[in-house]
């Protein structure tokens, strides 16, 4: 059963602090957090969260694509990574 | 300047598939493929065995759900095919087209190369390339602390320089990623009983409550 809207997206109230701290500093700052089940919100995008998958923290920069989605999503707690086979990787 | 693109992982063999199963009595056999696009396995030349010795010419036939159906030169009946399952195939690192953009990576030349820190110290060795929703990341197993690994955003920021024909990339992780800080888990808990603990206080409790419900039926039964 989907969440009420009322209540608005679900936020650890101590990341929310945070990322208000990195954003006012300017720096460009990994944002180290365990809160897998927090929303990722409009005044995230453009920050690097550090998310915790239990063993490391996966860096995630957060862009527009992203908001509505929990940052558990992009830090899979188990990794398989394949067959490098034909496969490329792009430097941004 | 010297290419610094040239990968000294050129005489490497890149695996692209297996032979999953034989298909059908006419030597026919079923080939899982780990490209991109599963026809490209046909389209990089002949396939070789790990180490380059075995020979496999393949044909493609058909498709089965998501694996491809080939015939094997030289592989005629079953017991033939049957012989294969399980083999990995392998094409020459040199097989594969080189990368149009400056900035792409074959994920085969990434894995293994040494990781440097941008102050010129052993910083690792890279062990993976992901993308699991994020962007590609690639994951380092720290130099310094044996069985510790970083996970870092494959951005021109955290990895300044790729120089694949010395096997090595620079890394300048991003502020904060590798800190450590108290999280939840490093916070002191409560120490855990064992399940043998815990049954034993049940049962002296159960002692317990045997007596007490002793006493009350003596006790009861001196006042009646």
């Amino acid at each position: 059963m989907a969440r009420s809207v009322w209540k608005g997206p679900f936020v650890d109230g101590y990341l929310l602090k945070k990322a208000d701290t990195v954003r006012a500093s300017g720096r460009n700052e990994v944002i180290k957090t365990w809160s897998r089940r927090s929303t990722i919100l409009p005044q995230f995008v453009g920050l690097t969260f550090g998310v915790y998958n239990g063993q490391k923290f996966l860096p995630v920069l957060v862009n527009e694509d992203m908001i509505g989605h929990k940052f558990g999503e992009f830090s899979p707690t188990r990794t398989y990574y394949g067959h490098a086979a034909d496969k490329k990787a792009k430097r941004k | 300047m010297a290419d610094t693109r040239k990968s000294k992982n050129d005489d490497a063999y890149v695996c692209v598939g297996m032979i999953t199963a034989p298909h059908g009595v006419r030597g026919a056999v079923r080939v899982k493929s780990y490209t991109v696009d599963p026809d490209n396995l046909v389209g990089y030349g002949p396939l070789f065995d790990a180490k380059g010795r075995l020979k496999y010419k393949l044909s493609p036939v058909g498709h089965v759900r998501d694996q491809l159906i080939a015939k094997i030169e030289g592989v005629d009946d079953r017991d033939a095919a049957e012989r294969l399952r399980g083999t990995k195939l392998h094409v020459p690192r040199t097989a594969l087209p080189e990368t149009i953009d400056e900035d792409e990576f074959y994920l085969a030349d990434l894995v293994g190369l040494t990781a440097y820190h941008i102050d010129g110290s052993l910083f690792g060795t890279v062990r993976g390339v992901a993308d699991f929703g994020a962007g590609d990341v690639i994951e380092v197993a720290l130099e310094e602390v044996r069985g510790k690994v970083v996970v870092l955003p494959f951005t021109k920021e955290a990895v300044p320089e790729v120089v694949l024909s010395e096997r090595k990339l620079v890394v300048n992780p991003p502020e904060g990623l590798l800190q450590d800080e108290e999280g939840p888990g490093n916070r002191a808990r409560r120490p855990n009983k064992s399940r043998k603990d815990s049954q034993a206080d049940r049962d002296s409790d159960a002692v317990s409550a045997d007596a007490v419900g002793a006493e009350n039926a003596t006790g009861s039964g001196k006042e009646a």
